[in-house]
């Protein structure tokens, strides 16, 4: 094993997933923290259930709080998990998009049954073909391996190739889509590769996994595996930092936007919150502003007429 | 024809970047296009304004004559985009506006969803991500290190210069913010939250808006009282105006009640309607009156004029406007406020200002509709059907049904006061509805040659829908009522619908709210109250 293969299929997976992890975590706590915004609601609310807006009643503000988390669940799971506005609204797209985010779906999963083989593996129990459980993650390891590569792959090159034939598609694209997508392509073909020609097992992946898990340097038997590996390892590095991150950003649009009903009570803490924020000095310039007057006291000015303002 | 423009070339220095033709629209049933021409702009004014998006102005942006000028309007668009995303002064739709700027995948579905686009003829200018993706180009160019030192290769190219600025000032208002795009996309990117967003950076750091939105709009509004330019006196005026309409169209005078203090409800009409539609708060009147329902209105300065241009594009304007309706009722000793037939003054008092409203400014505030649902369903008021018997369709107005969910109030009062088989649905109909073509300040802005965009393309989906849902009794011996609980939407009906497209006279399609239809059922009202001759 070279010492570049070394680093590869060793530090660098781990600089990846402590990357991944501390960004994705740092990123999903800034948005958190961001100030309450006003309410910004796009109807059907999921949460609202059959009975729909409590905006259609009188005197709805009496009216218990409407939660209904079985509307909510449907809702969410015929969009995470069949893209379901794209399938309404741009089938053109969701074929495309749908494959590639199965390729990850199941990609997720194929990683969660390489680790659980690896702990097998560890633990003293071969992972095969021989039976019981182990043969169990054995066969579902590979099923979801190619799985996932074959739908990766197919998802992502029907995305280029909307991307590079169609017309509108063309005049949105900006160069980031078309890097995020040979990101893809690399990872899914890299992936597929390494199955195909070295490791159809994934027996030798497998016990490189092994030996992240016990920090055992574990020697590469086939180059494409340390390619695979390195490519994965970019693409967790890259992940946080790229628009890829509406993986998580997407609830964040959902629930605290779009499906945000929650209305203001008194001595809450969001009117707390919002009281702080009416303190903010407002820094805009236009004439109508007051100058460096804070948001209480903004609202409480008045414009003067602006022709008669020298 | 087809215009391809390409975002990175959005400040060449073309004349007009994206020429519009009457044969690049949607084809309207019955509509002959071949002749027509938009109106050419008079030569002095093309001297004089900025008219190189798409020929048309609608904020009257003169254009710079010196290198200094240029420059201080590119600075100052910068400057203003740097506060946008701080939190100091954008705190009420930071997070909002953060997620949409950064995690757009550029799939295009929020295109085809767009009327705008669609009635355009796929302008590319048109699509409701492309002014979004030339607002986050432009931020990770001048803000961000990866758009700094990498350029395109960080989806960060577009330089600027005064024509992107006043181009993009143009085409923030080319979007009537229903957010129809919204509702579609897979991800929840709201372009129209970043076009509201560039109006506000182009109106609260540079005080560009249009006049009749801003100068004519929220300024005379707090100066009058009211956006109409209607004072305290005139308001009173026009009160008893209405009562004597009133007298006149039932034969028995109402008293309407002003300033009463420590009525059940302050009921807050859009001030347009005193003026263009007093029918509407008349029928209002003999509604509630007949229902024995406990309001009053406010006579205080901001306490009489429901409207709230500030939603459309301007957070200070916006709060100072809703919390100064709040205080006319508190005023009042009211338990609630009941915004009237209009979308945008509810939406912007109930939702918007729900979390601005601390402390005692708590007024509960619904809007009319299921108050409407109340008293017809309660038996209050007798109603006659048969007094209806016309075909009539309803508007869904953005702001009450896409923006609130208040889709079946309305429809279970048309149940209730038309005849069987008289009401049929637009296609698309309730959150997936679409906008009149008035909305977000367009049916008020009348300046230069804006309107002809308007009429042509903001209110053709509309148009489209209409005649779809009146196909089968087009024949203009049939009257047909377009029924829009909105003053806007009533405003971009009379203006697109009955006077540019002529659905009045070629297929005696006439426009109004949902309560006049209301007074028009009621057996105790001896004559027609929608007399057809006089509408509109």
């Amino acid at each position: 094993m070279n010492s570049l293969e070394g680093f590869v299929t060793g530090p660098m997976v781990y600089l990846a997933i402590a990357v991944f992890t501390v960004v994705t975590a740092y990123k999903v706590h800034a948005i958190m923290n961001m100030p309450r915004h006003l309410r910004w609601d796009l109807y059907p609310v999921p949460h609202q259930g059959p009975e729909g807006s409590k905006y259609q009643k009188v005197d709805f503000y009496k009216l218990p709080k409407q939660f209904s988390l079985t509307h909510e669940l449907k809702e969410m799971g015929e969009e995470i998990f069949f893209i379901k506005r794209a399938f309404l609204n741009n089938r053109k797209i969701w074929r495309g998009s749908y494959l590639l985010h199965l390729g990850f779906y199941i990609g997720t999963a194929w990683l969660a049954l390489l680790v659980a083989g690896a702990v097998m593996e560890i633990a003293g129990v071969r992972v095969s073909a021989a039976g019981g459980l182990a043969s169990l993650i054995y066969y579902l390891t590979i099923a979801a391996g190619v799985a996932s590569f074959v739908f990766g792959l197919a998802g992502t090159l029907w995305l280029f190739h909307l991307r590079v034939h169609d017309e509108e598609m063309q005049a949105v694209s900006d160069a980031v889509s078309y890097m995020n997508l040979g990101l893809m392509l690399l990872l899914f073909g890299t992936g597929f590769a390494a199955w195909l020609f070295a490791d159809p097992t994934f027996a030798l992946l497998r016990a490189q996994v092994a030996g992240l898990l016990t920090f055992t340097a574990v020697p590469v038997q086939d180059s494409l595996i340390a390619w695979q590996m390195f490519w994965f390892s970019v693409f967790l590095l890259y992940l946080p930092f790229s628009r890829m991150m509406h993986f998580a950003a997407k609830y964040f649009f959902y629930h605290n936007i779009m499906w945000d009903d929650e209305p203001l009570k008194a001595g809450s803490d969001m009117e707390k919150d919002i009281t702080g924020y009416l303190s903010y000095s407002v820094e805009w310039s236009a004439r109508h502003i007051k100058h460096r007057g804070n948001w209480a006291e903004q609202v409480a000015s008045r414009p003067e007429r602006e022709v008669d303002k020298k | 024809m087809k215009k391809r423009v390409r975002l990175s070339e959005f400040g060449a220095a073309e004349k007009v970047l994206t020429p519009l033709s009457y044969s690049d629209l949607a084809p309207l049933p019955g509509e002959d296009t071949s002749q027509k021409q938009f109106k050419p702009v008079r030569p002095e004014l093309w001297e004089k304004y900025d008219y190189s998006l798409d020929g048309f102005s609608a904020l009257n942006l003169p254009i710079p004559k010196t290198p200094e000028e240029e420059a201080a309007i590119v600075n100052s668009f910068l400057a203003g985009l740097e506060k946008l995303f701080k939190k100091e002064n954008n705190w009420a739709f930071l997070q909002p506006t953060v997620l949409s700027t950064e995690y757009c995948m550029q799939c295009n579905t929020c295109n085809e969803a767009c009327p705008v686009y669609e009635a355009s003829g796929r302008q590319d200018i048109y699509r409701p991500n492309f002014r979004s993706e030339l607002l986050r180009r432009i931020y990770r160019r001048y803000f961000t290190p990866a758009g700094r030192l990498l350029g395109k290769w960080a989806g960060a190219d577009v330089e600027l210069n005064w024509r992107v600025v006043y181009r993009l000032a143009e085409l923030s208002w080319r979007c009537s913010l229903c957010r129809r795009c919204a509702s579609t996309c897979p991800i929840g990117v709201d372009n129209a939250l970043l076009a509201r967003e560039l109006r506000k950076l182009f109106s609260m750091e540079m005080g560009i808006a249009p006049d009749a939105v801003h100068k004519s709009g929220t300024i005379n509004h707090m100066i009058t009282g009211s956006s109409t330019g209607m004072t305290r006196a005139a308001f009173l005026d026009n009160i008893e105006f209405i009562e004597d309409l009133i007298e006149e169209k039932i034969g028995r005078r109402i008293k309407i009640p002003v300033d009463k203090k420590g009525a059940d409800i302050m009921l807050l009409h859009n001030a347009g309607e005193y003026m263009a539609w007093p029918e509407n708060p008349a029928a209002f009147a003999i509604l509630f009156d007949a229902a024995g329902i406990d309001y009053t209105l406010s006579s205080e300065a901001m306490g009489y004029e429901g409207v709230n241009y500030g939603v459309w594009y301007d957070d200070v304007q916006y709060a100072r406007i809703a919390l100064a309706q709040v205080q006319a009722a508190k005023n009042l000793g009211v338990r609630k406020i009941v915004v009237g037939e209009c979308g945008h003054a509810t939406k912007g008092l109930v939702t918007i200002a729900d979390r601005l409203c601390v402390g005692d400014f708590a007024i509960p505030r619904e809007s009319c509709l299921p108050l409407l649902e109340q008293i017809t369903l309660s038996g209050a008021i007798k109603f006659d059907p048969m007094k209806n018997n016309f075909p009539v369709t309803m508007h869904d107005p953005c702001n009450m049904v896409r923006l609130m969910g208040i889709i079946n109030p309305q429809r279970n009062v048309l149940k209730h006061i038309l005849p069987p088989g008289q009401f049929r649905e637009m296609p698309n109909a309730g959150t997936n509805n679409y906008c009149c073509g008035g909305g977000s300040g367009f049916a008020i802005m009348n300046s230069q040659n804006f309107p002809e965009w308007r009429n042509n393309l903001a209110s053709r989906k509309k148009a489209q829908q209409v005649l779809e849902a009146f196909k089968d009794v087009l024949d203009p011996s049939i009257p047909k009522y377009y029924c829009a609980p909105c003053s806007n939407c009533k405003g971009a009906a009379r203006d697109a619908l009955m006077h540019h497209y002529g659905f009045r006279d070629k297929y005696n399609i006439i426009y109004g709210g949902l309560v006049e239809l209301m007074v028009n059922a009621m057996i105790d009202v001896p004559h027609p109250f929608i007399t057809w001759e006089d509408e509109f």
